[in-house]
Order: C-alpha cells, then structure tokens, then sequence
C-alpha cells in the first residue's frame, strides 16, 4: 500500500479537480446534522462530520431508482451509470458498502446496483468527531475495512492518503500529493485506532457470542417488552447502511400509457413490508410490533453474521439516534439479551 | 460523463414480452392462461418454480407455473383477482402481451420423487401450482409409484381444472380424492375438510413422499395426519407463498427467519422450516 | 377511450383542496384530456343531476341533513373518492368533536341559531361508501393525480402505504424535528405526502390521519420526554387532525 500525504492547503485543491472531472459525492452540514450531498462548491465538504443522516450508499443506490421504463411498446433498462467520487466516508461505512455489495452480487447480480457501484471511486476518510451513539469500535470486528480506493487520514497540518487501488492511485495526478514520512504514516495509524476505542457506547461481546445467543433468545418475551414503544416506523431501517430491502412499485406516466417501475428503500419494521396475499386473503406472518422489531435483530445479528461472518452491523450508531422511541440502539439492546 | 462499465450488462427486471395464446375464465375470479415467448424461446422450468408476471403501470406479481414442463410448447399460468396487479392480468386476453420473469426458486424434489409413492395434498388454489406436477408425474408415469391426489375447495363451484379433473378421475395412474367444505345440489362426493380423505385413501405409508400447497390453516392439519401414518418431516414439502418484489433473493419481502421464499422456495422440506415460527 | 366524466362535490370544509387542484397548472390542463368536468363549483357554474364516473367529495360530513345529499351522489357515482383531511379523517373539524360548548366559544351571541347545527365531524365514509381516499390538508395534487390516473385505467386498487411519515422523512434525508428540539407526529402519522412539512422544518400534524396500530401511549411519552411538550399538551396534540383516530374518539 502506497502512503502519500496531502497538506491541508492543497486538500481543496485536490477535491476541485475531482469535482471538474465529475460529481463528487461527500459529507455537507445541514441544520444540526450531515448529509452525503453532491458537492456545489468545495467550502460545503465537512470532513470533520459526526455521521450523516442517510448512509453513503446512496450515491449509487438512490432511495428511489428507476428499474425499467416502458413507453407502451416496449420496455428499457434504466442502467445508466456515471463516473463520480464518493469522498469522505467513514471506515465504518466502507465496511457497510463492503455488505451491500455482497447482498447485491450473492447468487443472483443486481446490476442496478452494481453498475454504479462499479462507477463510484471511493475515498475514505478517518472519524475526526464520533456520532454520539457510535459504537465501531466493538462491532463487527472481524470484517475487513475494503472496497474504497483511497483513505485520508487527519493529521498534523493535512491528510495521510493511502492508496488503496488503482482507481485510487489515478486521482494521485489531480493534487499535490507528496510521499507519507514515517512519523506522518505512524501517527495516521495512531489516529485510527484512537477513534476505535475512543467510541462513546461499546458491545460487551464477540460476532460469535452474540450470534450464539440470538438464535437462543428467538421465544424470549424480551422482544415484547423492547419494543413496548416501537412506532413500526421504520427509521432504524431506513438509516442503517447494511439495510438493502426494497419495495417496487409502477408509476403511471402522464401521458397515460408509458410507466416506469421504480425501487425504494423498504423497511421490515413497518407493518405492509410482510403482509402477502394468501388465497384470496390478506396474512401477515409478521403481524406482531415484537415480531418486526426481533427480525431486525436477528437479521443483524444471527443470519447475516452467519453469512457475512460478522453482524450485518457496522456501529455506525444511526439507528440509535433515528428512533424517537429510543428502542432501536443495537449496543441496549444486545447488550440487555447478552445478559439474559 | 457517462461510464461504460456495465451499461449493457444484464437488468434482472428487465421482463421478457409473452404472448397469450388463451385466456379462459375459470371461476370468478380465476383465469387460467396459456402463454409462450414472444422471442421463440422455449421456456425451461421445473414443476413447483415461480415467474413474475406483469403488467406495467400496475406491477408484477409472483405465480407458480400451472403447467408440466413436459409441455414445450407454452407454458401455463392462474391468475386469482385479488389486488391491483392480479386485475390487470385478469383483463388481459388472447393476442395481449403478459411481460414474464423468470423462472425462478426451486421447485419439487423430483430426483427424490422418482422411484417413490408419492401423494400431492392440494387445497383451493393450491391445485395450481401443483397442477405442474401432477402434469409432469402423469406424462412420466413410469418414473414415479403410487400416485395419489387430495383435492379440497370449499364449494363445487370453486372447483379448478375441471378438464383435467374427468381425466385425472377416469385415469389408473392417478388416485383422485375430492372433497369440498359445503357441496350444493351437483356434488355427490366426498364433503367435509381435506383430511377426511386420509379415511378413504389406500396404501399411504411411511415411505410415502408429499406435497402440500394450500391455505396456511392446513398445512398443520394435514401433516398431524401424516404423522399418524408414520410419515416423517422430511418426506413432506410444502409449497409457501409471498409477496416478492425481485425474486432473485434481494428485497426481503419474501423472508422467511433467514430463509428467502425466492431462492430456497417456495417449495420447503417441512422438517428445514419447521422450526421456523414465520413459516407456516 | 370515452372520457371519464367527473364531478366535484363539497361539505364542511374550506374548500382549500378545491383550490389546491385548480393551482395545480400543466398537470391538470393535460389531466383534461382524460376526463370530463360535469360539475365543479369551485371553476364553472354549471349542475348536473346525471350520472357521474367518478365523484370527488370534499369536506367531513357533520350535519345528519347532509346525508341524503351524500346518498344522492353515491346513487349516481359509479366511483367515490373522499379527498383532503375533513372528508378522509374529519379533518380539523373534528377538533369540536369532544366539546359541547364550541358553538358558543365560537360564535358567541349567534350560537342557537339553527344553521349552526351539526353533529360530530365524522369522514364521508361515515356515511356512504367511498371506493378511494386522496388523504391530507390540502391533499397532496401529486397523489391525487396517481390515483386519478389510476382510475382512468380502470384500477382495482390503487397503492397508498400503509407506513408512517418518518419513513418519508428519513428517504428524503430530513433531519429529524426531535434532533432540533422540535415535537413531531411523524411516528403516527400516515405516510403518501412525501413528508414536506418537517422537510421545510415543520413539524409532522398528521393531517392524513394515523397509521393502523399507531402506536399513541408511545407518541405521548416521547412529546413529554424529546419533544418537551407539558402532558396536557402531549396528550391533547392528536386532537387537531386525528380526533377521530383517538381511543377516546
């Protein structure tokens, strides 16, 4: 791995020449909270975010996308990729893109998710202030940080770049990179692992414990009295970067013959997400607030760890501060199942 | 600045254009269609695998396939008015275009079938779907032992597949229990839940293998009822039912605990998701 | 395809949904090709007394005199869709539904006289049956459009979700009114209306009424504990749009 250094003077300066090739995505303020936005002017880049309200992947994976279009003869592709940057994502993101890549590739390729994931270079960046409920440090440890193509570490007087792949080593040309000095590449390790022990809320267990006794806590009646409060509003999923269910819905054109079927995000949490039409009849086999709120967590926590070999849960600390309730936080929960 | 990689790769919702042979109505709210690509290609299915069938401007829908792939040159399907989508199908006629995906998920176990007695429980519309392999037993006879059928509707009236019904009843390859909940002045068999049928059926045994497809409700009941006879979980398989968006394993709708209806179903060896409280 | 002949109906209401349609401009003018306006107070003068394909009603239904007039319409109506909050949920009308005394807080000396009359406000299908709801205050145009268009297609069912307004609000990336000290009834509400109010830093009022199940022990505990309202308020917020979704309705 390549280790340059970008002083902060040049930042700018590098992130304009990324904007002048094409859109680049990144962390912007707004009111008391960040989004990942495209970049209007450099000024608006916020790398010393907390976390963003959505996760990253929405640069590639909009939360309404156009799947098949139909001008009343014949139906098109909406596949349509463009080159862009996604900048500044956190080590924890890049871990949840990481997921969302496997879900989308795993027996059957979502194109429309891969072909502008395949457009999208990425470009980390280290946690300068930790989201409140943010808790990476303990989780998912045994998934490796990848799938970005350059990380930038904050360090005294700019940034430690390192340059992870190709797509990373050719955005080297647009700023005014210099080679790492040893102290520089040791104090960015020293800043990383400093923000992963520095998180302010902590998992008591290992992926394998806590897999283990999810499984176990299935006919609990914990999962009642957890989600007592539950509003079945689906923020905890909608916010979580490891989420990727969808619903598809088919929109009328105005001229009333062409449609377009488009995908949005969708959450197992509310109620219609599991509701089928059986023999005539409507069934719900989650029709239970309880039922919906352990689904999620045994999602998280037993199935997909069991896939992906650690919980589809990157600690990013979204879900905790989305839920108004103050029912969805993992590190609670889990921990209060880990005690049973 | 547009970008090449991938732009022509494949779009798994891009659907395939079907053109309706027929469209014949088959209760009040079935209809039952014949179809075949519009792009010639033959149509490559197992008994028991799903399709996405649709309409744009109102949506798709996942539905067994009706027919035996023993049938090469169109393949069948049942559409059940019930929502948006099921309309829009239902009012599609022959010379219409229904957009097809598919197939998908795994069907019958028919390695494990051949050589076997097997018995097919189907309630209601759950003919349907099994209809493909009941097509397919009787086109392959020799393949397979004891074939027995459990039918149940609630009325006479609701009764599907009538033709197939003269043929399968007058057949020596296929016994063929009907039953229906309430009969009315035409029904003289057998009236009462679908279990009732195990009284009059010959020579189930412990080794027999079956399919269930019906109403959730009775799956319990009849596999109470194939315990008595000593036939365990793992000889059963049940057909399920869910909504699916995708059917290719993404987005989650179909969801049962950690297994997907989409590419681990619909058809389940009972004792794999037995345990599952979602399941059934 | 013969044209759809439609025809604009109001009751207890402000009419501002009425209004909100006729803003509407292109999307409209080119909805006009499809369908037939046979009556519409609110833009043209003339009646009809023949038979209607679709009936749009506005406004709650809150005088027992007014339901002859809506048997009427659904006799001659092959379709009915209730639009806005006061047909759909009794919309802010309902606010008097828990009083006895809001005749005389309202109008004062003038309060016996007998027009001022009526009843609970209660939605159209308290009295007829309606076949769609275009929900919210003003109801949103684009989704009155959808489901117009649907109808033209001669839809059986047309999708509303099912789901509250924070779904909408956290796909649109909105940050949450709680996060700015803010109260919200985002987590009952009825989602549909793409979630504009707390987009534009207004807080949700469930104007579409509240979802199946909502969870309202839940809601009145998290407006007293994030969003600072004094319990009376926490526990009389729900009257403004969604009296009549109220335990104690």
């Amino acid at each position: 791995m390549k280790r340059c250094y970008i002083s902060d003077e040049h930042l700018n300066g590098f992130v304009e020449a990324l904007m002048g090739r094409g859109p680049v995505i990144a962390p912007v303020a707004k009111q008391s909270r960040f989004v990942f936005e495209k970049l209007e002017t450099v000024d608006d880049l916020m790398l010393d975010y907390d976390t963003t309200i959505l996760p990253p992947k929405v640069a590639f994976f909009p939360t309404k996308q156009e799947l098949v279009t139909f001008d009343g003869k014949e139906a098109k592709s909406c596949i349509n990729p463009t080159d862009q940057v996604l900048f500044g994502v956190h080590p924890y993101d890049i871990k949840g893109i990481a997921m969302s890549d496997k879900f989308y590739t795993d027996s059957h390729v979502d194109e429309n998710y891969m072909a502008n994931r395949r457009a999208t270079t990425i470009v980390g960046s280290s946690v300068q202030k930790h989201y409140k409920h943010a808790f990476f440090g303990s989780v998912c440890m045994e998934v490796e940080v990848i799938g970005h193509d350059m990380f930038l570490t904050r360090v005294a007087g700019g940034y430690v770049a390192d340059v992870l792949t190709d797509k990373g080593e050719a955005l080297l040309g647009l700023g005014q990179f210099g080679d790492a000095t040893d102290a520089q590449a040791g104090e960015a390790d020293q800043v990383n692992q400093a923000a992963m022990e520095n998180c302010p809320e902590k998992l008591e267990n290992t992926s394998a414990q806590i897999r283990d006794k999810m499984r176990s806590s299935f006919r609990s009646d914990v999962w009642e009295e957890l989600s007592e409060d539950c509003f079945s509003c689906g923020s905890c999923n909608t916010v979580c970067p490891t989420c990727y269910c969808f619903d598809v819905q088919d929109e009328w054109g105005l001229d009333g013959v062409s449609a377009t079927r488009c995908r949005t995000w969708d959450s197992c949490l509310t109620a219609e997400f599991s509701e089928v039409s059986v023999q005539g009849g409507c069934e719900n086999f989650r029709e239970q607030r309880a039922e919906r709120f352990r689904h999620r967590f045994m999602r998280k926590a037993a199935y997909l760890n069991e896939q992906l070999g650690g919980p589809a849960c990157v600690g990013c600390g979204r879900c905790s501060g989305a839920c108004t309730a103050d029912i969805a936080n993992p590190v609670v929960v889990i921990n209060k199942i880990m005690e049973q | 600045m547009s970008c090449s990689c991938g732009s022509n790769a494949e779009n798994v919702f891009l659907p395939k254009e079907a053109e309706i042979i027929s469209a014949k109505k088959m209760t009040d709210t079935e209809t039952h269609f014949s179809l075949r690509m519009k792009d010639g290609s033959t149509f490559d299915f197992e008994p028991g695998q799903i399709v996405e069938a649709g309409v744009f401007g109102f949506g798709e829908i996942p539905l067994g396939l009706s027919s035996s792939p023993t049938q090469t040159d169109s393949f069948e399907l049942v559409v059940r008015e019930v929502g948006k989508v099921s309309k829009a199908l239902t009012e599609l006629g022959e010379g219409d275009t229904m957009m097809i995906r598919g197939p998908m998920g795994k069907g019958f176990p028919l390695a494990e079938l051949r050589g076997k007695d097997v018995l097919i429980v189907a309630g209601g519309i759950g003919l349907c779907p099994t209809r493909s392999l009941i097509r397919y037993i009787m086109a392959r006879r020799d393949e397979f032992k004891k074939f027995t059928l459990f039918y149940g509707t609630r009325s006479p009236k609701e009764l599907l597949f009538e033709e197939d019904l003269v043929e399968w009843r007058a057949s020596d390859g296929v016994a063929c229990l009907e039953t229906v909940d309430q009969a009315d002045e035409s029904w003289k068999g057998n009236v009462g839940v679908i279990t009732t049928l195990f009284e009059k059926a010959e020579g189930l045994d412990a080794d027999t293998h079956v399919i269930i497809c019906g109403p959730p409700v009775m799956y319990k009941f009849v596999i109470q009822k194939l315990v008595s006879i000593g036939i365990p979980h793992s000889n059963v398989f049940v057909d399920l039912e869910r909504r699916m968006k995708c059917g290719i394993g993404k987005c989650g709708h179909c969801q049962i605990n950690d297994k997907y209806v989409c590419l681990d179903g619909p058809v389940f060896r009972f004792s794999d998701i037995e345990e599952l409280e979602e399941a059934i | 395809m013969a044209k759809v002949k439609c025809a604009w109906f109001d009751f207890a209401s402000c009419e501002g949904c009425q209004i909100e349609l006729t803003n509407y401009g292109e999307p409209f003018v080119e909805l006009l090709q499809h369908i037939e306006i046979v009556e519409f107070r609110e833009v043209m003068t003339e009646k009809t007394e023949a038979p209607i394909d679709v009936a749009f009603i506005e406004g709650s239904f809150t005088r027992e005199s007014d339901r002859a007039k809506l048997e009427r319409i659904r006799d001659r109506a092959a379709v009915v869709v209730a639009y806005g909050s006061c047909a759909t949920c009794g919309g802010i009308n309902a606010l008097k539904n828990h009083t006895d005394d809001y005749k005389q807080e309202v109008y004062g000396a003038d309060a016996d006289k007998p027009h001022l009359d009526s009843t609970k406000a209660l939605p159209i299908s308290a009295a007829i049956k309606v076949d769609y709801e275009v929900k919210g205050c003003p109801m949103d145009k684009d989704e009155f459009l959808g489901i117009v268009q649907q109808l033209v297609h001669g839809t059986a069912k047309v999708y509303v979700p099912s789901y509250p307004v924070c779904v909408e609000c956290k796909r649109r990336g909105t940050v949450c009114r709680f996060d700015e000290g803010d109260y919200c009834l985002g987590p009952i509400a009825q989602a549909g209306c793409g979630a504009p109010c707390p987009a534009d830093g207004i807080p949700c009022e469930a104007c579409r009424g509240m979802v199946q199940d909502a969870n309202q022990k839940s809601m009145e505990k998290v407006l007293m504990e994030n969003g600072k309202l004094p319990e009376r308020w926490a526990k009389q917020k729900t009257r403004m749009f969604t009296a009549n979704f109220r335990e104690d309705a």
